[in-house]
């Protein structure tokens, strides 16, 4: 029985939902460092919260929450859409960790000389600040990349048909255990991998100290 | 204020009773001083005794707690909300250069220059990069233009930022320790084009340890220490016949390094 055609053609399904998950988790993250650093205590401390509840929920229970509780109510939402809710905004909160300590790294020297020479907090942000944090958070971002095209298995929980769903009903249709999880073992792998050079390639390429 | 000679005309910076207090520690108390335009002024004293939260005062990198800041005829009251506007004209007619330099490592040394140019004062690419060319060729690093600042040595670095603060054609140059962070014989090279920028008549707020700069350079002399002015008048005389006793030590400590 062909165990590999199945479990392969799931890919694209994981792959897919990986980088919905981050991009909105990137892209939500950005808007909780910033609350996370504005001058307003309520909104910094409504950020912080944020931040701190969704780090500290294991992912299941919070997806479990959003698909059974929230999204068999009032809305409904589809597996994929829980999904990509549920682990997006569980993303955007370490992304916002990432960038708070990218930001911080970037020191204060450069606020101060961009401050000193007129330019608008955003100019500063976006044209000073920004492209030197993006450098020091780009390794973490993948990290966590890596880490999210793994752990997108959870999502077979809520029925979205990627790799382990599919390798689990072909486990279950065919009576074989060890083999399809082993296939999908060897695809998390050769998916995972070509990640992993991309960082250490970024890493380099980004590095401001080696550059001429 | 202490008898202190003033060069006529109104000053281009006035501080009033100028107060910062930070977690108890008093780094300005009460601090008074007119600069007129074209003048140089040295402040010197032990660390800690607020020469560089005076300075940075001037453009608002630390809000006083009491006091007044007049720079070019716009003032700015401690305590009142100052606008965007108001803190960027500012910023604008003050140039400033750091003990660390703080140039934008992510940028070449002629990008450090001319972005400013065209955020601040909306100058064209063209018209930025030229001028940022003309004074990179003033403090000898034209040959620098499309290097990364890390890639120059300290006094290089340095002499950028001096460069990039010029750009934005300032009416008030500070230096706050601007050779602190460098080998004697580049902050050679850092002095030389400040002494130059003082000859062409730019004011300059310089806080430095070098006294040999301050007295062959500055027109007025400042002696701070626990947040006051102790001390001030011409550079030779404060140097050679200090009346304050805290002056004489400081003096003496510098010497003697």
């Amino acid at each position: 029985m062909d165990h590999v055609g199945p479990i392969l053609a799931a890919a694209p399904v994981t792959l897919g939902v990986t980088a919905a998950i981050f991009v909105v988790g990137a892209l939500l993250g950005v808007v909780l460092v910033t609350g996370r650093r504005s001058g307003n205590r309520v909104i910094r401390s409504t950020a912080r919260t944020a931040i701190d509840v969704l780090r500290g929920l294991p992912p299941i229970v919070f997806l479990f929450i959003v698909f059974f509780g929230i999204g068999s109510g009032a809305i409904r939402l589809s597996p994929i859409e829980a999904a990509v809710i549920g682990l997006g905004l569980i993303t955007a909160a370490h992304m916002a960790e990432i960038y708070r300590g990218s930001l911080l790294a970037v020191g204060p020297g450069q606020f101060e000389a961009s401050q000193a020479l007129g330019l608008s907090r955003t100019t500063t942000y976006l044209r000073v600040i920004g492209p030197q944090a993006i450098r020091v958070a780009v390794p973490s971002m993948i990290t966590w990349a890596i880490s999210l095209l793994k752990d997108s298995a959870l999502v077979s929980t809520i029925g979205v048909a990627e790799i382990m769903s599919v390798t689990n009903q072909d486990a279950r249709s065919s009576g074989s255990s060890l083999t399809p999880f082993v296939i999908a073992a060897i695809v998390y792998i050769a998916l995972g991998t070509p990640l992993a050079f991309l960082s250490r390639f970024l890493e380099r390429r980004l590095s401001l100290s080696v550059r001429s | 204020m202490n008898g202190v000679e003033r060069p006529p005309g109104n000053p281009i910076l006035r501080l009033e009773d100028v107060r910062k207090e930070f977690n108890g520690h008093v780094a300005a108390d009460g601090v008074s001083l007119d600069v007129a335009a074209g003048q140089v002024v040295a402040i010197i004293g032990p660390s800690g005794s607020g020469k560089s939260t005076l300075l940075r005062c001037v453009n608002l990198l630390e809000v006083p707690d009491s006091g007044r800041i007049t720079v070019d005829g716009q003032p700015t009251d401690a305590g009142g909300r100052v606008s965007t506007r108001d803190l960027m004209n500012l910023r604008r007619r003050v140039g400033m250069v750091f003990q660390s330099f703080n140039l934008f490592p992510h940028l070449t040394v002629l990008r450090n220059i001319s972005l400013p140019q065209e955020r601040v004062l909306g100058r064209t690419r063209a018209d930025a990069d030229a001028r940022s060319m003309a004074l990179l060729e003033q403090v000898g690093l034209a040959a620098k233009a499309r290097a990364h600042p890390l890639r120059c040595s300290g006094g290089q670095q340095q002499r950028v930022a001096i460069a990039r603060a010029l750009a934005l054609d300032p009416k008030i140059m500070l230096f706050d320790e601007p050779t602190s962070a460098l080998d004697p014989e580049l902050g050679l090279e850092v002095l030389s084009v400040m002494r130059e920028l003082a000859n062409e008549g730019m004011t300059m707020i310089v806080v430095t340890h070098e006294i040999h700069f301050a007295v062959d350079v500055a027109d007025h002399l400042i002696v701070m220490a626990d947040g006051r002015i102790i001390e001030q008048g011409g550079p030779k005389s404060v140097v050679n016949d200090p009346r304050v006793p805290r002056t004489r030590t400081f003096l003496s400590a510098i010497r003697d390094r």
